[in-house]
């Protein structure tokens, strides 16, 4: 049943012209994002003195930085994939469909949560080009690229379930959008506060529910069980409060 | 007769507004369940609570005997609904949605029932298009093939007829008295005249209230607003006093080519032809013609939704 929903919804993205927008605006800025990184890097060694020059580090200023960029990037392109899974289904009132059926709100959220994976994943593979031509300028750091790469898929994860429980709430696909756009700068924001608060304890609450840490520390490479945990239960609580909101059934 | 469906006491209550009252119906099996009221009466609201979709704020329903609610898994692929806006993915070819929702109710064979389905609905021709580039008539017959493709035993159809054309609604009106013969269906309609041809019981609500529910002959006679009867005399022939038969009017007396036309209107809630009848023999009267007028389901719908207003 799930299979059969994530099948739906899955062909239903790339039958629509939005797939395809979304993943060659998203290689195509990727792209610039790395090219810039490449360039900034190789001016900044020819044009600095050696002793400086050496200081400059491959991972941090182009691998590092270009992570974080997708990250940035997912701030538009995930509420973009996720704002339409059931708002539109709620405009349309297609979701009596599910309901008469004998699939529950959980299977549904999970077949949809699958869907919206797919399609951020295909983004991602776009981006595989790139780890070729950082494994050519010799880093040859599996582990590195592994760890990135896992950073970026949880943050999607965590943006998509947010996305999801947005759509959830609207009937509007914009609204949801917006909604779910505002939700991922919060929280980056709260990271800020962590940063910017005097108070130890209030700060470390901050950090700890802010996404930004612990995103830096899987991006380096350090993957900490704390960090696996808040991924877990972030997408856990989202997708709980999905299914209530769709078991509300208030609209 | 088996009631397949008992509505017991059920209320739908919004924050601010009462879209459904303690109404209680039944509908038996094998039967076309016609359900009348005008917009905004609580039909739809009704027919979500029934297909287990909205959950209710107070009473009970019972399909097949079992309680159903938005938690039950009980009535799931037992209830085929074709709300009043079909559940259409406009994106998707309608085979490939019917086969979608064959899946999802577990049907075995699904390209033969998806099949099958589209045979009996005349959605062959269509079934490589794309849904949301159909006519509003094929759309609708999409609505109705999704409702029946996993072969629920009972139907909800949600004003099926709404603004199809004049052949369209012909079609649609005789397929569902063919599904009649082995699924039992609860149908709503502005149209009463479409509810007297399909349904032989009917429920009227207005307001979120019951206000009659039966057989619709049995509505008819419970309903009746007084008998109008047509009587014709012999040339020059006067009515004798019909007082006997309980208090009426002669609301018009005209004088044909052969006969003394009188129309009287009688209180009586009975049928009084066959006493009427030997009465005016007995005067030695000459009895032309003697012909009584029911009101029309229409006058009592209006009659129920005019009165208590």
């Amino acid at each position: 049943m799930i299979w059969n929903v994530w099948k739906k919804e899955t062909e239903s993205y790339f039958a629509s012209p939005l797939a395809y927008v979304l993943i060659g605006l998203f290689s195509l800025i990727s792209g610039i994002v790395f090219f810039n990184l490449l360039v900034t890097y190789t001016d900044g060694i020819q044009t600095l003195p050696p002793e400086y020059s050496q200081q400059i580090s491959f991972v941090e200023e182009v691998v590092l930085k270009f992570f974080a960029n997708v990250n940035f990037l997912f701030l538009i392109f995930i509420p973009l994939i996720t704002m339409k899974l059931f708002s539109e289904e709620k405009r349309l009132e297609t979701l009596d469909i599910y309901w008469l059926s004998p699939m529950k709100e959980w299977q549904l959220v999970f077949a949809k949560y699958l869907s919206a994976l797919t399609l951020v994943l295909s983004l991602l593979l776009m981006t595989c080009v790139f780890p070729l031509v950082i494994w050519g300028v010799g880093i040859k750091d599996l582990n590195l690229l592994g760890s990135s790469y896992l950073a970026v898929v949880l943050n999607a994860c965590a943006y998509i379930s947010l996305g999801l429980f947005c759509s959830s709430i609207s009937g509007n696909q914009i609204i949801a959008a917006l909604l779910s756009i505002l939700g991922v700068m919060f929280l980056w924001m709260i990271s800020w506060g962590g940063h910017l608060n005097s108070n130890y304890i209030v700060a470390e609450i901050f950090t700890y529910v802010g996404i930004t840490s612990h995103f830096e520390r899987l991006l380096r490479g350090v993957l900490g069980t704390q960090d696996i945990i808040y991924y877990l239960s972030f997408i856990f609580i989202f997708s709980v409060m999905t299914v209530k909101s769709l078991g509300r059934r208030n609209w | 007769m088996n009631k397949i469906l008992e509505v017991e006491r059920v209320s739908k209550e919004y924050p601010g507004r009462v879209a459904v009252s303690n109404i209680s119906f039944h509908v038996n099996q094998g039967s076309i369940h016609g359900f009348l009221g005008p917009n905004g009466a609580g039909k739809s609201t009704t027919m979500k609570m029934i297909a287990g979709i909205l959950p209710t704020s107070q009473g009970q329903i019972k399909l097949f005997g079992e309680t159903i609610s938005t938690d039950s898994l009980y009535h799931k692929n037992l209830i085929g609904l074709l709300p009043e806006n079909a559940p259409l993915y406009l994106d998707m070819k309608v085979e490939k949605y019917l086969q979608f929702v064959a899946k999802l109710h577990g049907v075995k064979n699904v390209k033969g029932q998806v099949d099958q389905v589209m045979e009996s609905l005349k959605l062959i021709e269509v079934k490589n298009r794309l849904i949301g580039n159909l006519s509003k008539g094929y759309k609708q017959r999409v609505g109705l093939a999704q409702a029946i493709v996993y072969d629920a035993p009972f139907l909800i159809l949600d004003e099926p007829t709404n603004g199809l054309d004049p052949q369209a609604v012909v079609e649609l009106r005789d397929f569902i008295k063919g599904l009649a013969a082995h699924k039992t269906i609860l149908f709503s309609s502005h149209i009463l005249s479409e509810v007297e041809q399909l349904c032989d019981q009917i429920t009227i609500i207005h307001k979120g209230k019951v206000r009659a529910s039966g057989d619709l002959t049995e509505i008819h006679r419970k309903f009746r607003q007084g008998l109008v009867l047509k009587i014709g005399l012999g040339i020059g022939e006067s009515l004798p006093d019909l007082s006997n038969f309980g208090k009426y009017e002669v609301t018009h007396h005209s004088t044909l080519a052969n006969e003394e036309q009188f129309i009287i209107s009688f209180v009586s809630e009975i049928d009084i032809r066959s006493e009427l009848i030997k009465f005016i023999l007995s005067h030695g009267l000459k009895l032309m013609t003697i012909q009584a007028e029911f009101p029309e389901l229409e006058d009592i719908f209006l009659h129920m939704t005019e009165t208590q207003r």
